[in-house]
């Protein structure tokens, strides 16, 4: 029941993996279960293809008036 | 040395002028990077709009405090989620129930099991739609979004973050993992759990 569970483990390291804050020993320990496992492989894949679908879908430009507004702001020049 | 004029002649005043002009205009280089992290710690455009309008009329009164040579960008975001703050903002606490996440694999399972039987990567992350990303980071509670949009939209460091929302490095990071695992289960809530397409 509480046998180790590489996959698991591999789980929990996506995150750290992927913002590259891992140590050497925790990458490589990482990178030996991902050349093995097609299950976490296939998983971390999607998760930079996520990451990147997340920002490009929350982009919303300025208006232009906003931005007109926003210039308004400055001090007058004197 | 022992002469100080308290009086600010013409070229002190012509390079102060100069000095705002440069700031402001640097400011205002970096506002599409700003409302895009804007945009998604508050609910609405029009918040968003206002919240840019106030945090860009403050940064121009206090530019003096501005230390050249230091993030402007972090710094134009501190004010900002400052006076989001002050807004009231911190009266919409967060839950103290929060949810038990899933896991980070969770997502891409569900998409998975749910498809027309594909595993491509690809295929899988286009079972998507930008509306369950949008409608699912609005539902991410507040302190955990305000760290996702920062680090993961908004592209800034850890140490950056902690530094914009006066929070320590460490909490930066639990809230970072927790609240992408709340997002990606919102996501799979929105693209699985509803009504579908």
């Amino acid at each position: 029941m509480t046998a180790y569970d590489p996959c698991a483990h591999c789980e929990e390291m996506m995150q750290p993996y992927m913002d590259r804050v891992l140590t050497d020993t925790e990458r490589a320990e990482a990178e030996t279960h991902l050349d093995d496992c097609t299950y976490c492989r296939k998983r971390y894949r999607f998760e930079e293809k996520l990451r990147q679908f997340v920002r490009n879908a929350v982009q919303e430009p300025m208006t232009v008036e906003l931005k007109t507004k926003l210039a308004g702001l400055r001090t007058p020049l004197q | 040395m022992s002469e100080t004029t308290r009086e600010p002649d013409a070229r002190q005043l012509a390079t102060e002028a100069r000095d705002r002009v440069r700031f402001e205009e640097e400011a205002l280089a970096l506002s599409d990077q700003v409302y895009r992290v804007a945009r998604h710690l508050v609910g609405s455009r029009e918040e968003a709009e206002d919240l840019m309008q106030e945090t860009y009329a403050r940064a121009f009164r206090s530019w003096r405090s501005f230390q050249p040579g230091t993030n402007l960008r972090a710094w134009l975001l501190r004010i900002l989620t400052n006076l989001n703050i002050d807004r009231g903002r911190k009266i919409q606490r967060t839950p103290d129930l929060q949810p038990l996440e899933e896991g980070d694999y969770f997502l891409y399972n569900k998409l998975e099991a749910t498809g027309d039987g594909g595993s491509d990567e690809d295929r899988v992350v286009e079972r998507l739609s930008q509306n369950d990303v949008v409608g699912a980071l609005s539902e991410v509670p507040h302190d955990f979004r305000d760290v996702v949009v920062l680090v993961d939209i908004g592209d800034f460091t850890y140490a950056d973050a902690a530094q914009i929302l006066d929070i320590p490095i460490g909490t930066v990071m639990s809230r970072l993992h927790r609240g992408r695992r709340i997002l990606k289960q919102a996501m799979a809530e929105s693209a699985v759990g509803g009504d579908g397409e």
